[in-house]
């Protein structure tokens, strides 16, 4: 190892984080272990989620977990401390619905225009054996941008077809792709969009909802057949193979979620119908008009994950065209979605669905916000109750001992848009962000950080642990 | 703050409930001084109608009214039973037709009402309480139907009519052989091209099931006799229902035009063991009437429409009357949201087309109807027993000028035309004042993005919008508002 | 009530004639007529009590009450009936469209957007079976116009020709029609983000500005049409026939920018209607709405600019969701409130029939049964230029009346006799025949 230090007259603080940073940039050069794997964030003001916020408090990250949080902890010695005066610590945020790492066709998920399908057996827009964690592309920008934001956690979600495939749940950072996956079969998402086109199979939300019921209940026989097979294969006919049987069966069998569409109220109630029919493990999707129907939803204790796009007008309709009472009741009214279902007791998640960037996510979350969604249910929707909804709830989503070392280490609300990120630890990795560089006006010089690191123009920042 | 989102609840649900009379039901309501048209036992003038618990409790012209009892008063105007339209696509979320394959009996309606639709209330304004809502005609085996009424402002499940039973939609003729579609570039043709394929599909799948019942029925005998490892059959969405038609517990509504096909199903049913139910449009019934009688089956027509396809070049509009003097049960429907909401007045074109009574005219939309879809205990005329589903005009409901007043489901008054009317205010000044808070809005963000210097951190990758009616988690659900 | 004081053999005669040949059932042997002892509303005064209706050589001689009868004419004895001009389609495809969907029948638009030189008449087929079943239903007189829609038929391009007025009734065109151009049938350009693409089959949402810039387009093209007609006129009349060659559809539009000609602009959304208005007045061209179905959202402007409406089928669906329920039915008494001109029509072939229940509708949600009448008899006529000929029983004019047995707009109501140009015309059709072929079956054998 040979470091050469900078020869400087500044502030020892400065010159031991310097130090510090070219150590880092030597161990990543190098790509190899090394980076620090102990850390505290000292005298910060910590909000666990899953308890009281603890004033002056430290967290403690040891090998991608919390070691230990509180007012009077033990610190390692060999941890890099952090020193959060005026900073607060949450636990990472979760998206609990993107496509973030996966790859996009230019033009959207366009099925391949061959002979439609006939029927049910053809299995059409059928490919639950696609799992988002086989196809991460860890290139994709939106992770960065995601994680200044605050966010560590996303469920990523495969699109295309009425069984696209199965979402994975990862976290923002690591080396190889593989290092990203928490749960790699996290859930199987359905869509009941027909995509028979006109004379295919297919064509109508009646004959998709048929279709789902049909193959769920080939997965049933599947899984009563079998094993029955397999245990008197001399006196029982072959069961044949089918991809989808199969690897759904493995799916429900590991009481995997099945996340369901379901926007409006007619969605949503046809979701808990069709959910205690077909018996899955169901999570609700979209969830925008749960406003109206929060008493049935806290009655069927199906989760919900609530789309954050709310609904606009369309920006390049027609300006004359006539909006009508109910749908602008519905826009008018869907921001006050989670307060509602908050209010009667339904567990729910929030993402982004579609949103451009994080800077959305929370302008949209404030609409909510506004509307009566308290800033701890913000908060909660946003970590512990996602991470409980996609069954990690032991593992993320609130800072506690044992649990996953994400964490976001900003200098205020993490909702307020003044905020900023300064931390964030992804399974244990550090990731400090600076700040975006105004761009510069003519003749102005940009004084230099507090802390001497220089501003740079970046998108986003580069941290310890890359 | 408790307070105000209480008020704003109770705001909520003052004005959420489109104009729709807020459902009072205080149990007990009395019909007063109205000329009665029970359809089953005469006219009654100054008759009254009491109804207590959705039913109708008693029917004369010298009721009283009890005490307590919610009054309504009907003085000069004309009750009639509720209008049940016997063919209709109102009330479905999404395409009425699941067209691809040939038999699409798997698809189900009641999976996809669309409480929502605005065509229940303005059917419900033209006197309709209950509908038979039916899958399209693109298949000769289409999909399961189910009968609702027309209990505007209640979620989906509130809509089907309880005890009623399941249908599924058959179709005949041009529709189901595509001939009048244009050919679609690169596409297959989907067998049948012609009216022979038709039936031979139909008699596919009736083999097909009646195997597939069979197979089921064999395996319950070995299992019930204790076999171990049993491999069940598999389990079929699309033959259950056909199982079901063979086993009585589901009617078939076949749409239908030419005289031969019409003979051709009956014949088909025969094979299988079944009866039809309803012959539905019909045209040609006037020519085979004698033939739909004995089979039972009753014909749900148009009253006069004609020459839109070859198969109704002949049809009549004596088709109704002819059909009933040879006895077939018929009834007279609309297949149109607009058409729904005038059936009075074609079912009073029958008078003028083959002399029926007006009695005779009137069961048309309503007893007749009910027979047909086996609701007649509950539904189509005004006998004490029946749901209170009624239709009040300010005239003969035959006549033209007729206009509803108020129409009633289960003794509750789900349309009322001076509320309507009077409630067009208030809705109207709530729009423009959401209206006036988007565009607020609106301009209050173009200012904001104007004002902001730093443009926001974009990811590369220029993803674009999604399209309105993608679905996905990503993309979000479509299904905007209600 | 007597039967037709007729001779058996002519009444078979008639019966044969209409089985084989539609539109010509009409008697050869008298043209004098005298209709008497009905209720006779003239729709030009006050109904007379016990009228009688002289008509001769296809014209209606007299009308009043204790006329004296001619020895020659055929005495109609109308007790406890009445007697009104017969009904006025102005807006159908008959004679162009025989069964919707079968293209072989039907000849209501041609292939292109601009066709202002074709007319209708020239395609009319007076076999229609549509004619017949029509008239029977108190319809004496239609116009076909090209390029307009039903409810089972596409609608065209955006001039699709001229619409003919003829009477249904007569051997060949010739003797049917009455005027061969009466408008200049312009389909208004839509602006639609939602369309239904026949190509994938899927409903395509295109953006504001894209459409907008195709409407723009339209609009356009449609002005330089009328400029080049203008100047066309002006070269013909100016020049000298070497100097411009001939072009048909420029010719055909002379007459419309010369303001002798009306157009008949089909929209139904308010601000297609506004920009229609906005069109016609820049152009200086004489506009009559069709269909109509907002013009109550732009009423004023129509009164203003004297726009008469021949209104769509008023048995429609609202436009819009939250458009009250009833608006279609009342706006017709909507429009005649605010001082406008009104006319029914079916905008149909097989639905022609329904004109009077339009009306009658009308009536029931507002409509005066007076101005309702007049709206399915006479409005029509001097919308496009025929009061002259038709629309009241007044001396002088065409001979086309109806003698039904009660309210000719109730549902109920049976045209008793017809006459169309002064013939007594049966009201037999297609459709009775069947009738009564199909009631005369025996019973099967069991």
């Amino acid at each position: 190892m040979n470091h050469r230090l900078p020869r400087r007259s500044v502030p020892m603080f400065a010159m031991v984080l310097c130090a510090a940073i070219l150590i880092g940039w030597a161990y990543t050069a190098r790509g190899e272990g090394g980076e620090p794997r102990y850390f505290a964030v000292k005298g910060a003001r910590i909000v666990p989620v899953s308890g009281a916020v603890i004033e002056n408090g430290t967290v403690v990250v040891a090998k991608g977990l919390i070691q230990a949080v509180g007012t009077n902890v033990a610190i390692p010695a060999e941890a890099w401390v952090i020193d959060g005066a005026g900073l607060t610590v949450y636990p990472g945020l979760i998206d609990a619905g993107t496509n973030i790492g996966l790859a996009q066709d230019d033009d959207g998920k366009k099925p391949a225009r061959g002979p439609g399908a006939s029927g049910p057996e053809d299995r059409p827009g059928t490919t639950p054996w696609r799992v988002a964690a086989d196809e991460l592309k860890t290139d994709d920008k939106r992770i960065e941008s995601w994680r200044n934001a605050g966010f560590t956690t996303v469920l990523t979600v495969p699109e295309g077809g009425i069984f696209p495939g199965q979402a994975t749940v990862i976290d923002l950072g690591g080396e190889r792709a593989g290092d990203y996956v928490v749960r790699p079969r996290a859930s199987v998402p359905v869509s009941f969009k027909p995509v028979g086109g006109f004379f295919g199979f297919p064509d109508s939300l009646m004959g998709t909802i048929a279709y789902v019921r049909q193959v769920l209940d080939d997965t049933a026989w599947y899984t009563q057949a079998e094993p029955i097979y397999q245990t008197n294969p001399t006196k029982t006919e072959r069961v044949p193979y089918d991809r989808t049987e199969f690897v759904l069966n493995r799916a429900l069998q590991s009481n995997e979620i099945v996340l369901l569409p379901a926007n409006n109220t007619i969605q949503i109630m046809r979701g808990i119908r069709l959910a205690d029919e077909w018996k899955v493990r169901a999570v609700l999707y979209g969830g925008q008009q749960g406003y109206e129907v929060a008493a049935a939803l806290a009655a069927s204790k199906i989760p919900v994950l609530v789309n954050l796009k709310w609904p606009e007008r369309a920006k390049d309709g027609d300006p004359e065209a006539e909006q009508n009472l109910r749908e602008l009741r519905f826009r008018d009214r869907a921001p006050g979605t989670p307060a509602a279902l908050a209010k009667a007791g339904v567990k729910f998640g929030l993402y982004s669905g579609g949103l451009e960037g994080p800077k959305d996510i929370f302008k949209n979350l404030k609409r909510a916000t506004d509307a009566g969604l308290t800033p701890d249910a913000a908060l909660r929707a946003m970590t512990l109750d996602s991470a409980d909804i996609l069954g990690l709830g032991d593992r993320l989503g609130s800072i506690a001992p044992g649990k996953i070392a994400n964490l976001v280490v900003a200098d205020g609300d993490i909702f307020n848009e003044k905020t900023k990120v300064k931390h964030v630890f992804v399974d244990g990795r550090w990731f400090q962000i600076h700040e975006e560089a105004a761009p510069e006006k003519p003749g102005e010089k940009k004084p230099d950080d507090d802390d001497g690191a220089r501003s740079r123009q970046a998108k986003g920042g580069e941290g310890v642990g890359r | 703050m408790k307070r105000a989102l209480f008020c704003a609840a109770v705001l909520f649900f003052t004005i959420c409930m489109p104009v729709a009379t807020q459902a009072q039901n205080p149990g007990t309501i009395f019909i007063q001084n109205a000329t009665l048209l029970t359809v089953t036992h005469g006219n009654i003038e100054h008759g009254s109608i009491l109804i207590r618990d959705g039913k109708i409790a008693a029917v004369g012209a010298d009721l009283k009214a009890p005490e307590g009892a919610a009054i309504i008063d009907a003085t000069g105007q004309f009750v009639m039973p509720g209008i049940i339209d016997c063919h209709s696509h109102i009330a479905v979320d999404g395409s009425v037709n699941e067209g691809g394959p040939a038999v699409s009996s798997m698809a189900n309606i009641a999976d996809v009402l669309n409480p929502d639709d605005i065509d229940i209330y303005r059917d419900l304004a033209g006197g309709v309480t209950t509908a038979n809502i039916l899958h399209g005609s693109a298949n000769p085996i289409g999909g399961q139907t189910v009968v609702i009424k027309l209990r505007w402002g209640k979620p989906a499940s509130d809509l089907p009519f309880q005890g009623a039973l399941p249908g599924i939609k058959f179709a005949l003729g041009e529709n189901p052989k595509r001939s009048n579609f244009p050919a679609l570039p690169g596409a297959q043709p989907r067998y049948p091209g012609t009216r022979l394929g038709v039936e031979e599909v139909i008699r596919q799948a009736f083999i097909e099931a009646r195997e597939y019942k069979k197979q089921w029925d064999d395996y319950n005998q070995r299992k019930a006799a204790g076999e171990q490892n049993l491999i069940p059959p598999r389990r079929n969405v699309q033959l259950d229902p056909l199982v079901g038609v063979m086993e009585g517990k589901r009617y078939v509504h076949a749409h239908c035009y030419r005289a031969d096909e019409i003979l051709m199903l009956i014949r088909v049913a025969n094979e299988f063991g079944f009866k039809v139910r309803t012959f539905q449009h019909v045209l040609e019934g006037y020519r085979i009437a004698d033939e739909i009688a004995a089979s039972g089956a009753g014909g749900s027509t148009f009253s006069d429409w004609w020459a839109y396809k070859m198969e109704a070049f002949d049809a009549i509009p004596y088709n109704a009357a002819l059909m009933t003097e040879r006895g077939v049960i018929v009834s007279v429907n609309s297949d149109d949201a607009q058409e729904a909401r005038q059936l009075n007045q074609e079912a009073a074109k029958s008078m003028k087309n083959g002399g029926l009574s007006a009695n005779d005219a009137l069961k048309l939309i309503t007893l007749n109807p009910a027979i047909q879809l086996g609701i007649d205990a509950r539904a189509g005329s005004i006998d004490v027993g029946k749901d209170a589903d009624l239709a009040i005009y300010n005239r003969d409901p035959l006549s033209v000028y007729a206009v509803v007043q108020k129409t009633l489901i289960d003794g509750q008054v789900y349309f009322d035309r001076q509320k309507d009317i009077a409630a067009r205010a208030t809705l109207a000044a709530e729009k423009q004042t959401l209206l006036d808070k988007e565009k607020k809005a609106a301009e209050a963000k173009k200012a904001e993005e104007k004002s902001e210097k730093k443009p926001e951190t974009k990811p590369d990758k220029k993803k674009k919008p999604p399209q309105d009616d993608g679905e996905s988690v990503q993309s979000g659900v479509a299904g905007g508002a209600r | 009530m007597k039967i037709l004081t007729f001779s058996s053999r002519a009444s078979a005669l008639i019966l044969a004639a209409s089985l084989a040949f539609p539109a010509w059932t009409q008697t050869a042997a008298t043209t004098s007529y005298a209709i008497k002892r009905g209720r006779v509303f003239t729709l030009a005064g006050p109904p007379i009590e016990n009228g009688t209706v002289l008509i001769r050589d296809g014209k209606i001689a007299a009308v009043g009450a204790g006329i004296a009868i001619p020895s020659d004419a055929q005495v109609i004895d109308a007790t406890g009936l009445e007697v009104y001009p017969g009904m006025f389609d102005p807006v159908t495809q008959i004679g162009l469209n025989e069964v919707s969907a079968v293209s072989a029948t039907v000849d209501v638009s041609e292939l292109g957007d601009y066709n202002p030189e074709l007319i209708a008449a020239t395609a009319v087929n007076p076999a229609s079976a549509h004619i017949p079943i029509t008239r029977a239903n108190g319809i004496t007189e239609v116009i076909a116009a090209p390029g307009t829609s039903g409810f089972d038929l596409q609608s065209g391009g955006l001039i699709d020709g001229q619409a003919s007025a003829f009477n249904l009734a007569g051997w060949t065109m010739d003797e049917m029609q009455i005027n061969r151009s009466v408008a200049m049938v312009i389909n208004w350009p839509s602006i639609q983000t939602r369309t239904f693409d026949f190509a994938t089959f899927s409903i395509k949402e295109k953006p504001y500005a894209d459409v907008k810039k195709d409407y723009d387009k339209s609009v356009n093209a449609l002005g330089d049409w009328m400029d080049r007609a203008r100047h066309y006129a002006q070269a013909k009349e100016k020049g000298s026939p070497a100097l411009y060659e001939r072009d048909l559809k420029l010719e055909a539009l002379v007459p419309v920018v010369e303001g002798k000609l009306p157009v008949l602009v089909v929209a139904d959304e308010a601000r297609d209607i506004r920009n229609a208005v906005d069109f016609c007045t820049k152009q200086n061209l004489r506009m009559i709405l069709g269909s109509g179905a907002e013009a109550w959202k732009v009423k004023d402007l129509l009164r203003d600019k004297k726009i008469p409406v021949v209104l769509g089928p008023t048995n429609r669906l609202p436009e819009q969701e939250d458009t009250p329920y009833d608006k279609p039915y009342t706006e017709p008494s909507e429009l005649f409130a605010a001082g406008i001109p009104i006319a029914f029509a079916s905008f149909g072939t097989a639905f022609s029939r329904r004109l009077p229940q339009y009306a009658g509708t009308a009536v029931a949600y507002g409509l005066p049964h007076d101005e309702a009448l007049k709206a399915v008899m006479l409005n029509a006529a001097q919308m496009f230029g025929l009061a002259d000929q038709l629309g009241t029983l007044e001396p002088g004019k065409l001979a086309n009346v109806i003698v039904t047995n009660g309210d000719p707009l109730e549902l109920q109501t049976q045209v008793r006799y017809l006459f169309i140009k002064g013939q007594l015309t049966s009201t037999d059709n297609k459709h009775r025949d069947l009738y009564e072929q199909y009631r005369k079956r025996p019973q099967p054998a069991r």
